[in-house]
């Protein structure tokens, strides 16, 4: 049992609020991503759990213990940062065995074979003499990761850990990470700014916000049911209205004079949307829906069923994104984002359809 | 385990204490009982010494009257006017501070070109001339006396030259004008070194970005270029204000008793042993000097930092072929470098000539031949060239042992933040504040006559306390090579070093300390420098033993005349003392020590 679990831990620097009152929980053996804006708290969020910072109030515990105020190297955590901070005066092997300096190799090896152990499993065999920086960015990133989990360490932490390096080796690196993860069934919290990175490799997210988490769940839950229109905003791309519900069966929604059909359930809590007290008639709500729910056709077209609510806009800017098309189609005053896949994108005046099934009613609307 | 973990973890704190401690013992401590010692009659806290002092016209000229007879200024000012203004004396206080800002301007003037040269032209040498500007810190003053007197006196090297053609001989020496040159030989370097680095952080683009909106080059340098180098100007030249208001040596070896200055008068009190008048001025001078900093440190922090984090102009080329000869600016950069190697090489190499050179201009070896056998004498008295050597190796020795895990502590405290950087700077810049003529004097009354405690008197022997001397001065220099590089180190290495287990303590000794090694070395090189060429304290403190060091026999042999009226045995004094100097020099620039932030 070596889950974290966090609470309602509050930290300041110089009395400005970085984190209020954050509870967290991940469980043991699971793959963990705070993702927000720079500066949010995730940061922090990581370094309380490593023991760098103290909480000002609240508690962190590893391990089933209360871990609130051991210093770093009495917590038994793994630490990989975003610049990999290898010790420069230290040869490859010197700074993966450095750990071993002060705690044991677990599975009663020894230090030399736990070292080639570790080399061994982040493909980095064989480089143990090598000076660190004669290694490049993804090289070191993976010496550092070995580094971070020689001593056996109850939890792994990771700092941005792929954000200095380019697109296409961060992508296959995050792949790698994920596999050693699995493979070691260690407890991992990883921290991001990139949410297609949080999406990709996590078993939960943690969105974060102003010091605060916003919402906690499966890549799928954020992505489809952003609890807050924080959450609907940052992850992915997405349209956002707002307007208020009006009376009916199905629920509706006037937006600048056009009625918007609610689902009769929301996917999130499976209850009927109606019987809701939030959604009572005469509420503002928010409302979303991601460009790839929305199907776009000329004008005229066929791209709506029977039920399905129709605007009429037009395109202003094709982009072309290899596998699909992103529109950016003028509708009233707003401009709504489509994604569509395709051999060649409507183009001029368009008629654009939304499934109710596909409106997600985003948490934050007040009271008309 | 556990139990080493608390061990390890009390051994940091542990290290402030016990460095703030030697500092409070060393500094603060001797320092405060200078003041007990003006300020306190009897156990009474009372103002009459100061009074006296400053109600004397020797000590402040026409303004003793302030303090003497206030309700009689508005008729000293009217005698004074119908008298038709006469030259008025300011006092001991008052030339004091007018050598000092003589001194300053000199030291501006001869500065500033030097840091124009180095900021904007590219030439050989240009790095070497750069790390040398760093000379003036562990070059000995006593020293540059010396060779000021090989090169000035009349049978230095100066008057040699002029009776080649003829002239002289002329005296030159025991003149304001050699004084503040001297001060200028040694404070200039710094104001090059302080402007030159202000100046080469000014950000390219912003002065094209000027000129782009149509400002001249005039008004680009006017808006752009100044207000990047007022602040280093402005701390180069209170600093040596500073410096030069509590310059010791040079004016003890230089001038003649109309040319003393407060710091000389306090040593002639202590000689005359007048303790309290000597404590009161003591006092007196560590509190203007005091204020002054204090008055520019507040002016300062209202300052923006416009400090340029750009990329600064590209430098030119100071020789282009033939053209050199066309371009004003680059002949006068010629100009002045004749200029510098005169004042700066003159009194160095005046000392290594005059050390082998006969009054009648041959050759000798006599100089060293008389310093062995100084050597070999037994009377009483003798400053011997081995003993001194062997007392400033073994005081080095001890500097460094405790002034460099003293500066380390102090910088792991300065680069901290918050209440512990504050309290790192402060026990930091007061030592800059106070001369060592008046940290002398404390160690003197506070260790080597004893201070009673618990009905003891303890005492320390003079040997002891010189080498506290030394390294209550020496361990600044250490915190300012090693705070920046320590500062510099990403925060990630010791945090990447306790995650995996090492106590904060372990962290800083195997990753911390080993990435500054470099800077700790050098660090080290200054202490050991400063301790080699420390004379101020020293000379008060060796008085009448065998505890002397290089410059303090140094300063015997300036004295000595039993090889009738020439520099010979100081010279080649000197010329030892150089050698061994220049060797601390060399260790510095190879570990790479920068005296700047």
């Amino acid at each position: 049992m070596s889950g974290v679990t966090l609470r309602d831990v509050s930290v300041a620097f110089d009395g400005v609020p970085a984190l209020s009152d954050v509870s967290l929980s991940v469980a043991d053996g699971e793959f963990f991503t705070l993702v927000g804006p720079s500066g949010c708290g995730k940061t922090t969020t990581l370094r309380t759990v490593a023991g760098f910072r103290t909480p000002d109030t609240g508690v962190v515990e590893i391990a089933g213990e209360d871990a609130t105020g051991r210093p770093p190297e009495e917590r038994n955590v793994g630490v990989v940062f975003q610049n990999y901070a290898l010790f420069p005066h230290m040869s490859v092997r010197e700074n993966v065995a450095y750990g071993l300096r002060f705690r044991d190799p677990p599975g009663g090896v020894t230090t030399d074979e736990r070292v080639a152990d570790l080399l061994e499993l982040v493909d980095m065999a064989g480089t143990g003499d090598r000076d660190p920086e004669a290694l490049s960015g993804g090289q070191q990133q993976r010496i550092a990761l070995a580094r971070a989990l020689a001593p056996g360490p109850d939890v792994l932490l990771l700092d941005e850990p792929l954000s200095a390096l380019d697109a296409r080796l961060r992508e296959r690196l995050r792949v790698v990470i994920r596999d050693i993860q699995q493979d070691q069934g260690i407890t991992t919290i990883y921290v991001t700014h990139d949410q297609a990175e949080a999406l990709a490799i996590s078993d939960r997210v943690a969105v974060i916000a102003d010091g605060g988490v916003e919402q906690v769940g499966p890549p799928e839950e954020i992505y489809r049911e952003p609890a807050t229109r924080f959450v609907a905003e940052f992850v992915g791309d997405n349209n956002l209205f707002e307007g208020a519900v009006s009376a009916g069966d199905p629920p509706e929604v006037t937006i600048d004079g056009t009625t918007l059909t609610l689902p009769e359930t929301d996917l999130a809590s499976g209850s009927d949307l109606a019987s809701e007290a939030g959604l009572a008639s005469g509420r503002n709500v928010v409302l979303s829906v991601r460009p790839e729910d929305i199907a776009v056709a000329p004008r005229g077209g066929t791209a709506t069923q029977a039920d399905w609510t129709t605007l009429d806009a037009t395109v202003e800017t094709s982009e072309f994104l290899g596998d699909a098309y992103r529109l950016h189609c003028r509708w009233g005053d707003r401009t709504l984002l489509v994604k569509t896949t395709g051999d060649a994108p409507p183009d001029g005046d368009v008629t654009l359809g939304i499934d109710p099934a596909a409106v997600t009613v985003v948490d934050g609307g007040d009271d008309a | 385990m556990a139990h080493t973990g608390r061990l390890e973890r009390a051994v940091l704190p542990a290290a402030v204490t016990a460095t703030l401690a030697v500092i409070g013992v060393v500094f603060y401590y001797p320092v405060a009982t200078v003041f007990a010692e003006a300020l306190l009659v009897g156990g009474r806290l009372t103002v009459d010494p100061l009074v006296s002092v400053l109600a004397d016209p020797f000590y402040t000229g026409v303004a003793h009257h302030l303090v003497a007879d206030p309700a009689g200024i508005p008729a000293g000012v009217r005698e004074w006017v119908s008298a038709g203004f006469p030259s008025v004396d300011f006092g001991l206080f008052g030339f004091t501070a007018y050598q000092a800002a003589l001194s300053t301007v000199a030291s501006v003037a001869l500065g500033l070109p030097g840091a124009y040269v180095l900021a904007r032209f590219d030439f050989r040498g240009r790095e070497t001339l750069r790390s040398l500007t760093i000379v003036p810190f562990v070059l000995p003053s006593i020293l540059v006396v010396v060779g000021f007197m090989a090169m000035f006196g009349r049978t230095g090297l100066f008057n040699d030259l002029l009776g080649t053609v003829g002239l002289g001989p002329v005296e030159v020496l025991w003149t304001l004008e050699v004084v503040v040159l001297a001060h200028a030989f040694y404070n200039a370097p710094l104001v090059t070194r302080l402007v030159a680095t202000a100046w080469e952080s000014v950000d390219r683009q912003q002065i094209e970005s000027a000129r782009a909106i149509g400002a001249s080059p005039t008004r680009a340098f006017l808006d752009v270029v100044i207000p990047v180098i007022r602040p280093a100007l402005l701390t180069a030249a209170v600093l040596t204000f500073v410096f030069t208001f509590m310059s010791f040596p040079i004016v003890l070896a230089l001038g003649t008793l109309e040319l003393a200055t407060v710091e000389v008068w306090i040593y002639a009190r202590v000689q005359a042993l007048d303790l309290t008048e000597a404590a009161t001025l003591a006092t007196l001078e560590t509190v203007l000097s005091l204020g002054l900093i204090y008055l520019y440190l507040r002016y300062e922090s209202r300052q923006r930092a416009t400090t340029g984090a750009g990329r600064a102009p590209p430098r030119e080329s100071l020789v282009v072929g033939w053209d050199t000869l066309r371009s004003p600016v680059r002949l006068a950069a010629a100009g002045y470098g004749v200029v510098v190697a005169v004042v700066f090489l003159g009194p160095l190499v005046s000392l290594l000539i005059e050390s082998v050179t006969a009054p009648d201009g041959s050759f000798t070896t006599a100089y060293y031949e008389f310093l062995l056998a100084q050597q070999a004498s037994t009377a009483v008295g003798t400053a011997r060239p081995l003993p001194s050597i062997l007392n400033s190796l073994l005081y080095g020795a001890g500097t460094l042992l405790l002034a460099v895990p003293m500066g380390v502590v102090v910088a792991l405290l300065a680069i901290r933040g918050g209440r512990g950087s504050r309290l790192a700077e402060t026990v930091l810049s007061a030592p800059l504040a106070v001369s060592g003529i008046v940290v002398g004097l404390g160690l003197l009354q506070a260790m080597v006559f004893g201070t009673v405690l618990f009905g003891y008197r303890l005492t320390a022997t003079g040997r002891v306390v010189i080498v506290l001397a030394h390294a209550a001065a020496a361990y600044p220099f250490v915190t300012r090579t090693v705070a920046p590089a320590l500062g510099g180190l990403d925060s990630r290495y010791r945090d990447a070093a306790r995650s995996l287990g090492a106590s904060r303590l372990r962290a800083f000794v195997d990753i911390e300390l080993r990435l500054v090694a470099g800077a700790v070395l050098a660090g080290a090189a200054f202490a050991f420098a400063i301790s080699v060429g420390e004379f101020d304290s020293t000379v008060l403190l060796a008085e009448g033993t065998d505890s002397y060091t290089m410059p303090v026999a140094l300063e015997r042999y300036v004295n000595n005349r039993s090889l009738g009226p020439n520099l010979g045995p100081a010279t080649a004094m000197g010329t030892v003392l150089l050698a061994i100097t220049a060797l601390s020099f060399v260790a510095i620039d190879r570990l790479g020590g920068r005296w700047e932030q």
